[in-house]
């Protein structure tokens, strides 16, 4: 009589990913999550039950095969699995990191009514980290120049993408960016304990080498128009992103302590506040620092402070169940200390006699009846107004495009806000040769989308470039030049 | 403030909705930024609008119909006053709409207090919440698109 297999039950409870304990990381800016060991990212793609209609790929903005990534790390096949990912995404090791795939890819996952959904951006970060650590880099062949030349406005990832699409293509690309560093908002922005520097200078150093020419300090607007660029260019693509911050336009925002999220955290990232004196751009160190926001950059706002010393809390209008912010940054943050507000409205700052800020009016709201799209939005509670101490105060309460380049750029097309209108398939705008995609059509958004954007632009550029209307969705120019897929494999793999 | 007749109120109220429309019409010709431009025509036509309801209750074609009282979500309370400049952005034009709206709401309430004719009383409280519900409007706009992380 055979013996009878004794079946193991399957274990469905999501993977908890190993993390640096809340009373060491904040007093550190090193990355908070160390990423998932191999055999605990095995055990959590064995979890994925292999649903015949993938729901995470159709909620997925630039549709990674994922239970083909997800089977390829069940079966320890780490170098396919990063190859299907690269197939889709140049950055995976960054949006692994930072997108918000509960909102994407996992929120539409099957076992969310079982044990918890799939962390597809966890394994998703765990095959990119897996790759780096390998330590070779595969440079894929350039076809020979189309003799054409395109200009890229903006290092971001938008910007990032389009390059590194259009270079393999046979096109010659100029990065232009504003700042000293290419990046965007993934190096000024989002802080190291979130995302290490290092890894988007693996990106960036890889596009270098593949041949992008990279022009820093140079803001198109200022430097020289989009129109003067066009007599050198044959395209041009705008992803400038979203950097002008919002204040509220109440009494005292111009008081000395008064920061938009974008300076303060550009001080601590981009110009290394928090490592001085071994960066010369120190950060003031302030005692009670009240972040206004409830979004992700006020999480990365509020846990900076906290690092710096500070005692941190966040300002939010609403209640905790309209926060805007990642589930995971709120639980990190509360979990390393930082003080929640809610229902609090800031009414005006007080300065001392230096001018820097002291203390801030605040009035506590509530929720009002639901309007007649069932919202509930917050309203003043009559004579709930209170005082209190702080000397710093960060405005994390968005952003739009910075107006430059639409001032200085006629017929260009823009919206409300100032934001370019772009044809959301192609990233055309209303004129003839420039193109644009990413915060600067959508407003601040996620990084995933941007490269969405960035990767259809190029798709646009391409088919424009080689004779197409734009609209060719990537016209084969016979070159055998890489496919856009392909022109970013190997991308996160520049570590020698 | 007095009034004579109720014709004399309606028609001091066109007025001052053609002052607002004239206004933001001006407003719209000198922005620097087209898209700037069409949304201060579309404030001007909000003010036509209103005109044009006053209008058919003169024509005896009453439009307004009595409502409860709009909920004031008090949004531009606490905001500083902007000027109008030929280089304003879209949150400084939806501060200004909303600080000038609250300001005809006040106006139309103090007229509807003050007035000791009842009709008169009536219509000028109905104007006020017309504004009320125009002001709202624009507070939800500032709302949602500049206050979302807030």
């Amino acid at each position: 009589m055979a013996e009878k297999k004794e079946k193991k039950p399957l274990d469905l409870n999501r993977r908890q990913m190993p993390k640096q304990p809340p009373e060491v990381r904040k007093y550190n800016f090193n990355e908070v999550a160390f990423g998932y060991p191999e055999d605990v990212a095995v055990e959590e793609a064995k979890r994925c039950i292999m649903c015949k209609k993938a729901r995470c790929v159709q909620n997925c903005p630039v549709e990674i095969d994922i239970p083909a990534f997800i089977q390829a790390v069940a079966d320890r096949n780490f170098a396919e699995g990063i190859r299907i990912i690269k197939q889709k995404n140049c950055l995976p090791a960054i949006c692994g990191r930072v997108c918000p795939q509960e909102d994407q890819c996992e929120k539409t996952c099957t076992l969310v009514k079982k044990e918890g959904q799939l962390a597809i951006g966890r394994l998703e970060r765990f095959l990119a980290d897996w790759e780096a650590r390998q330590g070779h880099v595969e440079m894929p062949d350039i076809p020979e120049w189309t003799g054409k030349n395109v200009a890229v406005v903006g290092g971001g990832p938008a910007g990032l993408t389009v390059a590194g699409d259009l270079i393999l293509r046979g096109h010659r690309v100029t990065i232009f960016e504003a700042l000293h560093r290419l990046g965007g908002v993934l190096v000024y922005g989002i802080p190291e304990f979130r995302l290490p520097k290092e890894i988007v200078n693996r990106e960036v150093e890889y596009l270098k080498r593949l041949g992008v020419e990279v022009h820093t300090d140079f803001v198109v607007g200022k430097t020289r128009t989009i129109d003067s660029l066009l007599e050198e260019y044959d395209a041009i693509f705008v992803g400038s992103g979203a950097g002008l911050p919002w204040f509220m336009n109440i009494p005292g925002e111009n008081l000395n302590g008064v920061y938009s999220a974008n300076e303060y955290l550009t001080r601590l990232n981009l110009m290394k506040g928090y490592l001085f004196p071994t960066y010369h751009t120190p950060i003031k160190a302030h005692r009670r620092v009240a972040v206004i926001g409830g979004g992700n950059v006020a999480m990365d706002c509020a846990r900076s402070a906290l690092r710096l010393g500070a005692e941190s809390r966040i300002i939010y209008r609403r209640s905790r169940e309209e926060l805007p912010a990642r589930f995971e940054e709120v639980e990190n943050a509360e979990e390393e200390g930082v003080i929640f507000d809610f229902l609090t409205l800031p009414l005006r700052y007080i300065g001392d006699e230096n001018g820097w800020v002291k203390e801030m009016v605040i009035q506590k709201m509530e929720l009002g009846e639901p309007d007649d799209s069932g919202r509930r939005r917050p309203v003043p509670i009559e004579g709930s107004e209170e005082t209190w101490p702080v000397d710093a105060v960060v405005c994390a309460i968005g952003n739009s495009p910075n107006p430059l380049i639409g001032t200085t750029t006629p017929g260009l097309k823009l919206g409300k806000k100032g934001n370019i209108e772009a044809d959301e398939e192609t990233g055309m705008t209303s004129r003839e040769k420039i193109w644009a995609g990413g915060d600067i059509v959508t407003g601040a958004a996620t990084v995933i989308l941007a490269m969405g954007a960035g990767r259809k632009a190029a798709n646009s550029i391409h088919d424009y470039l080689m004779g197409g209307n734009g609209h060719g969705n990537g016209a084969d120019d016979g070159s055998g030049a890489n496919t856009a897929s392909d022109a970013n494999a190997g991308a996160d793999q520049n570590t020698t | 403030m007095h009034f004579d007749s109720l014709v004399d109120a309606l028609e001091f109220a066109i007025e001052k909705e053609e002052e607002a429309e004239q206004f933001y019409t001006e407003l719209a010709e000198k922005m620097e930024r087209p898209h700037m431009a069409r949304i201060f025509e579309n404030f001007a036509e909000e003010e036509r609008g209103h005109r044009r309801m006053i209008k058919d209750v003169i024509m005896g074609r009453p439009s307004f119909v009595p409502q409860p009282r709009v909920a004031d979500l008090q949004v531009s309370d606490h905001l500083m006053d902007v000027a109008p400049s030929p280089d304003m952005d879209y949150q400084q034009a939806l501060i200004f709409a909303m600080k000038a709206e609250k300001a005809a709401y006040a106006l139309y309430t103090q007229l509807s207090e003050a007035s000791e004719d009842s009709a008169m009383r009536d219509l000028f409280h109905l104007l006020a919440q017309e504004e009320a519900k125009h002001k709202r409007r624009f507070e939800i706009e500032y709302d949602e698109q500049f206050s979302g992380e807030n």
